[in-house]
């Protein structure tokens, strides 16, 4: 069903403004946005940049004040009951009933989702087995540690297996050990084809996963795209990092690499040279090297990560980190 | 919604809360049954016979009335005071709501279910309290006492509904539980004592007794001036009363306990004559008294019911649209 939709989330002019106590707070500032199908989206910016109130429209928990938007081909505010049959959404701040073991928090789920009672106790062990919690079956919610509960709250998503899952800061509470088995757990789920959206203040914890970006800041998107078009991008702006060591006449070599016209700034090293360049430029150092009578052992072209990326907008929008 | 109700009737019968509120009821009850019969054994020894004031009724209704318009309110109030900000607190109204539900659902599923424990918790107490009133004292009531105390129960079930629609409101409108407990107990505090209170005061300041005190009076109809006094005083009286009568109407208490006495004919029977129809304490026995059919019960007690039934919806529908207007954050 998702081949047939050119996007999951399609969004036009998204707004969503708090009215409380007399104040406005714009959440969401007209965000325009296309999500493709079976890929991973982080959904990234600091706290209170949006993300949360722009999950809970897509959901349909809280109306948008203007705009509009669809989740698999479901109007957000006419069908957003469809929606929630086909989305697993981990909600960020939830809680389970603590009078009652997992299972049971699971199955109350499960009818809420209209699962056939035949299917349930399969579905709730699969997806219990899945997070790893299958050996606390017997034990009340209430007891559980806080790690525990957020692996529930994924089981819980996973329980009506969804086309789209959207996780709300997902690894908070998690363990290191619960941290890696939940990026599995997605990579897992993106090859059978799910979209997952991860939803994020915490860059480093998912960032390596995600296919695609949105980057978020006082409701306003700052930055979309697939990351390697946006790792790309950077470069292009910023140049490529090249960093080679070798023997030979290294002075000589950094003079003749200054005259290249794709060449901005070359730094001369103890064993080495290293240089920033407008385009990947390791072939032509491999082929002039040894004109100069230099022996290259090592080259690396250091790409700027998703982190460089997002530090470059966050210091474009004035976002203090840390 | 069958769902979400079956789910938090569970819920709400295997809690200690309810627990605890159905053993306190039924302690105080089978005290007042308990006492019921201690008085009837006096009573039995003091005039060599047992004077029952209305048979059955008499006894295990009064204890019922008196019993239920404080049980009732507090059940109601112990169930609605968390109903959503509970779950709003702990999060699990969040996982609720991102599962194919509206949230209609969730809130007619919340008063159905506790529509069902109310109906449980008041009929066990009242089967409880029948129970031991007919066991003590060795009375089987009739077809009429049964199916007044039927409509009793239902009564009360109307009135802890009463009280659960708006405690169940203060849960929806307040941010936290501690503020809606608080605000649903100074309420009940303030329709079961103050009002009661105010509204005495207000009587007798508008209508002060003017004249001597009645037992100071030896004969009161052996003259002209004793006889007018003794007018003066029970118009004085029947204002003071209508005064009352208004003030407290603004409570569902007030409301219920009219229900109660005209439904279980207020255990000694309803008055009718030349000043109309009164529930009674004392009237059996007195001129122009008269036991009323079920039927006439219920359209004495018809406006009161009402009254009740508006309130419990008007509660309902205030909470239906505050919760669904929320903004879930």
């Amino acid at each position: 069903m998702i081949l047939s939709l050119d996007y999951v989330i399609e969004t036009k002019e998204l707004t969503k403004i708090y009215r409380s106590e007399g104040k406005e707070v714009l959440a969401v500032d007209h965000l325009n946005l296309n999500v493709e199908g079976s890929s991973i989206l982080g959904l990234l910016g600091p706290n209170g940049a949006g993300k949360t109130t722009f999950i809970m429209m897509l959901t349909g928990l809280t109306l948008p004040t203007s705009g509009s938007a669809k989740v698999l081909g479901y109007d957000i505010v006419k069908e957003s009951k469809e929606i929630r049959k086909k989305v697993g959404l981990l909600p960020e701040g939830f809680g389970f009933y603590d009078h009652l073991t997992a299972p049971q928090n699971l199955e109350y789920i499960a009818a809420l989702n209209d699962i056939p009672k035949a299917e349930r106790a399969k579905r709730i062990d699969e997806a219990l087995s899945l997070v790893g919690l299958q050996d606390v079956k017997e034990r009340k919610v209430g007891g559980f540690s806080r790690g525990i509960k957020q692996r529930l709250g994924i089981a819980q998503a996973l329980l009506k297996n969804p086309e789209l899952l959207i996780f709300d800061e997902p690894t908070i509470g998690l363990d290191p050990e619960g941290a890696r088995a939940f990026k599995d757990l997605v990579i897992r789920l993106h090859k059978e084809g799910k979209t997952v959206i991860l939803s994020t203040h915490l860059l480093f914890e998912v960032g390596p996963l995600c296919h695609s970006v949105v980057v978020m800041n006082r409701g306003r998107a700052i930055v979309q795209g697939k990351v390697k078009d946006l790792v790309e991008k950077l470069m292009a702006e910023e140049g490529y990092r090249i960093r080679f060591e070798g023997k030979g006449n290294l002075e000589a070599f950094a003079e003749g690499l200054r005259k290249l016209k794709e060449v901005k700034e070359v730094r001369l090293e103890t064993n080495g040279i290293s240089l920033i360049a407008s385009g990947d430029i390791s072939v032509q150092i491999g082929r002039l090297a040894p004109t100069y009578g230099v022996e290259v052992s090592t080259l690396r072209v250091e790409e700027p990560t998703l982190e460089d990326l997002f530090m470059k907008y966050y210091r474009k929008e004035g976002i203090s980190i840390g | 919604m069958f769902t979400v109700a079956s789910k938090e009737f569970s819920d709400i019968v295997r809690g200690k809360r309810f627990l605890i509120l159905v053993i306190v009821f039924g302690l105080v009850m089978a005290m007042a049954v308990a006492s019921v019969y201690l008085r009837v054994v006096q009573a039995a020894q003091q005039a060599g016979g047992i004077a029952m004031p209305r048979g059955f009724l008499g006894l295990a209704a009064y204890n019922l009335i008196t019993t239920m318009s404080y049980f009732a309110p507090i059940i109601g109030l112990a169930l609605g005071c968390d109903a959503i900000s509970g779950e709003r607190e702990k999060g699990t109204l969040k996982i609720t709501l991102a599962q194919p539900v509206f949230r209609d659902t969730v809130i007619n599923g919340k008063f159905l279910a506790a529509f069902m424990a109310i109906s449980l918790a008041i009929i066990i107490a009242s089967i409880a309290d029948i129970g031991g009133s007919v066991l003590t004292l060795g009375i089987t009531p009739t077809i009429d006492d049964i199916a007044r105390l039927l409509l009793f129960m239902l009564f009360s079930i109307l009135f802890a509904m009463t009280y659960y629609g708006l405690s169940a409101f203060l849960s929806t409108v307040s941010k936290r539980t501690t503020q809606s407990v608080i605000i649903s107990v100074m309420l009940w505090a303030v329709f079961t004592f103050v009002i009661p209170i105010i509204a005495t005061l207000v009587a007798f300041s508008l209508t002060p007794p003017s004249v001597r005190p009645f037992q100071n009076v030896t004969r009161p109809f052996q003259n002209a001036t004793s006889r007018q006094e003794y007018e003066r005083l029970i118009e004085a009286m029947r204002r003071q009363s209508a005064i009352i009568e208004t003030i407290q109407s603004v409570t569902p208490n007030y409301h219920f306990n009219r229900v109660a006495q005209y439904v279980l004919q207020a255990y000694a029977g309803i008055r009718i004559g030349a000043g109309g129809i009164g529930a009674g304490g004392v009237a059996q026995g007195q001129a122009g008294t008269r036991n009323v059919s079920i039927l006439e019960s219920l359209i004495f007690a018809w406006p009161n019911i009402l009254v009740l039934t508006v309130a419990t919806i008007i509660t309902f529908i205030a909470s239906y649209i505050v919760f669904i207007r929320q903004e879930i954050r």
